[in-house]
């Protein structure tokens, strides 16, 4: 009934905490990667646009100038331009390989496999605008080196590309129409290898960010879950047994620590009231049960013997009423452990005194019943519940059975019964049946109240019912493992 | 019972509503009844007369019952039964411990009281029935019979719940094993009981004990049905010393 099952992961304080941190991080690191690659994207592209424009700007200041450089001093001259515009020089070997010739062609005839790219076509064109460049038109197109017959040619000279790798790398083709039907210049640069690993790092840092952040998370969120753990425990143990006040070691942060301490003084006040209750109605137990003893030993001088007896039976009433008060404000406050009790046995106790009354109540035969009860407590119950039934019905029956681990205790008679719609209400204190269970009967309306607090107690339960040959069935079920096994 | 008028009761019990009509009530009864408002007065009275039991109140201002209790007990040997208002268990085992011979609850059946002050009083003038040691557990067939606290438990340590007369019927067996008992001997040693309570007759006792732990009723093999009358505990018995709790 009150131990906690284990909260799941996902429900925990601890794994929401860090499921939603989790889910922001990696949206937050999605986020970055795809800026990240965009502008490494955008920073690729400027320097292939760089250096297959310079290409074509080189040659036509050369062409002008009609001067032919030393091959040394041109790549010095582009590497500083290249430098200057930020380009990206690749390594040594690649470079190398980079370097096509330029190419004068009467006309630029793109291939069906060609990828054209207007983005980079446009930036090519302002490019050489910028510098100053005549042409006609520009036309940029993307091609797979295998394919283009130029640099087919030249790998049959170039050492380094004998290896047939070179031929599935993309070659930027640039062809530009010189004005004055000069014909096409036609550059080619060599596009370096996309970064394909661009995500690999941002896997990595997003790991090393969850490492880093969950073992803090986790240390912070241990240092309030702990305590708040401990809390339920203790609020669980105190609800069950309010005997004593157990104070909680403060801990965690500062609203944590006040909130144990909160509870702390919470629990000592309620321990201190059901003491002083306790007191009080030891006190009142006390104060009345002496007068009633002289009154019961008074009426012993009543020569009429039915006078007697019926006073003696008024102050057994009262005795019974103010038990039944007292039991009632104790249940729950129990200083003795719960003992294995043959619950059976138990049972025939109880007729039995009934049985020595003189009232004669029928036990069913039944097995052998063992349950981890308090049993002063269940005999209490069960005395009222057969009280019960031989005050307002005839022919009581008691049965008890085994229900899968609970002991099932049916109390019958074939009396009026209580109208379906005061059911709940005769489980109240001081409630009574109404006309049928008039209170010239006696009792004071709480047997049913306490034998249904002791059911409780036990993590059991006390059903009404109504049966349908007539008369009242009371169900009364205890779990037999016990209370804490069985909550 | 014309034995009562040389029997002398100490009625001890600071509340005079209940002392004064008391006192009246077992003179009434036969005994020679002295009363005292509290432990003080009562080792006053204690000085001049030697009374052959003692009826004491256990809460009362002052020194409390408990503690003359042991002082009667244990100094002047008397027999006591303890008034209480408070029907708890430990209370009543607190007070047989400190070596009461027995108990009743207020308010208690005055007739109820003078059986139990009869009963002790035999008791005490029989010696082959004097309670044996209460610190002591009975043991038969692995079961167990803690006369302190009444509790009976099976062999595999389960309280079974029986009633006073039945628990008194068990012990009266339990002191005179595999001996004959008959019907006459066991209610002498089962009374201490109200007529209306317990004056049922032994057999049927003995049928309820015999449900309790008899492992086929229709064939007993601890309390044997003894031709002519009579039972007999056909098991052996064993004196435990008290277990710790």
């Amino acid at each position: 009934m009150l131990s906690r099952l284990p909260i799941p992961f996902a429900k925990s304080l601890l794994g929401q905490v860090m499921l939603v941190v989790a889910f922001g991080l990696l949206v937050g690191q999605a986020v970055s990667a795809v800026l990240l690659y965009q502008a490494a994207e955008q920073r690729r592209e400027a320097g292939l646009v760089n250096a297959i424009a310079f290409r074509l700007v080189a040659a036509e200041q050369n062409r002008g100038q009609r001067r032919i450089a030393r091959r040394s001093e041109r790549r010095a001259q582009r590497d500083a331009i290249f430098a200057e515009r930020g380009a990206n020089p690749t390594a040594q070997g690649d470079r190398r390989w980079r370097r096509f010739g330029l190419q004068r062609a009467d006309a630029f005839t793109p291939l069906p496999t060609d990828i054209t790219n207007p983005a980079l076509e446009q930036n090519v064109a302002n490019v050489l605008t910028e510098q100053l460049f005549d042409f006609q038109q520009v036309q940029v197109v993307e091609r797979r080196a295998g394919d283009d017959p130029f640099v087919v040619a030249l790998a049959k000279e170039r050492a380094q590309m004998r290896q047939p790798a070179w031929k599935d790398r993309t070659v930027l083709v640039a062809g530009v129409e010189l004005p004055n039907d000069q014909g096409w210049m036609i550059a080619r640069v060599a596009e370096p290898p996309r970064p394909a690993a661009i995500a690999q790092p941002v896997i990595l840092q997003t790991l090393v960010i969850f490492v880093i952040l969950f073992a803090l998370l986790y240390i912070v969120l241990r240092r309030i879950t702990r305590p708040v753990a401990r809390l339920t425990s203790r609020v669980d143990a105190f609800a069950l047994n309010p005997d004593k006040a157990v104070p909680i070691d403060e801990a965690g942060p500062q609203d944590i620590r006040q909130l144990i301490a909160a509870h702390n003084a919470m629990e000592a006040h309620i321990a201190s009231m059901l003491d002083e209750k306790d007191v009080m109605l030891g006190a009142i137990g006390h104060d009345l049960k002496t007068p009633l003893a002289a009154l019961r030993v008074r009426i012993e001088s009543v020569k009429d013997d039915a006078q007697r007896s019926r006073m003696a039976e008024s102050i057994e009433d009262i005795t019974h009423t103010l038990d039944d008060i007292l039991s009632l404000a104790r249940v729950g406050r129990n200083i003795e452990e719960p003992e294995r009790t043959n619950l059976t046995a138990l049972a025939a106790s109880v007729v039995d005194e009934f049985d020595d009354l003189g009232e004669l109540v029928e036990l069913a035969d039944a097995p052998r019943i063992v349950g981890t009860v308090h049993a002063t407590w269940v005999k209490r119950a069960l005395r009222n519940l057969i009280s019960n039934a031989v005050r307002y019905g005839q022919d009581t029956k008691v049965s008890l059975m085994d229900d899968d681990g609970e002991a099932v205790i049916v109390i019958q008679d074939s009396g009026p019964g209580i109208p379906e719609d005061r059911i709940a209400a005769m489980l109240e204190p001081f409630a009574r049946g109404e006309n049928s269970r008039n209170r010239a009967t006696g009792g004071a309306g709480l047997g049913l109240t306490l034998a249904r607090a002791i059911a409780d107690q036990h993590g059991g339960s006390l059903t009404l019912s109504n049966r349908a040959e007539g008369g009242l069935r009371a169900e009364f079920r205890l779990p037999l493992a016990g209370i804490d096994q069985a909550a | 019972m014309t034995h009562d008028a040389s029997v002398s009761l100490l009625l001890v019990d600071d509340e005079a509503t209940l002392r004064e009509p008391l006192a009246e009530y077992l003179t009434g009864q036969g005994f020679d009844v002295r009363e005292a408002e509290s432990a003080a007065a009562a080792r006053t009275v204690m000085q001049d007369i030697r009374p052959d039991l003692v009826l004491l109140d256990i809460m009362m201002p002052g020194e409390d019952g408990l503690s003359l209790t042991r002082y009667l007990v244990e100094s002047q040997n008397l027999p006591v039964i303890l008034l209480t208002a408070k029907a708890e268990a430990t209370d009543r085992i607190v007070g047989l411990e400190m070596g009461a011979d027995d108990y009743v609850v207020k308010p208690f059946e005055p007739r109820e009281l003078v059986a139990r002050i009869r009963s002790v009083l035999r008791r005490a003038n029989r010696p082959e029935l004097t309670a044996s040691d209460e610190g002591t557990v009975y043991g038969f067939e692995g079961w167990t019979l803690d006369p302190l606290k009444r509790k009976l438990t099976d062999p595999e340590g389960v309280l079974v719940a029986i009633s006073t007369a039945e628990f008194r019927l068990l012990r009266a067996f339990l002191d005179h094993p595999r001996e004959v008992l008959d019907r006459d001997r066991l209610l002498d040693m089962v009374q201490g009981r109200t007529a209306h309570i317990f004056d049922r007759a032994v057999d049927n006792q003995v049928s309820r004990l015999r449900r309790k732990i008899e492992p086929d009723r229709s064939n007993p093999q601890f309390i044997l049905t003894v031709r002519g009358g009579g039972y007999r505990f056909a098991a052996q018995v064993s004196r435990l010393p008290k277990q710790a709790h």
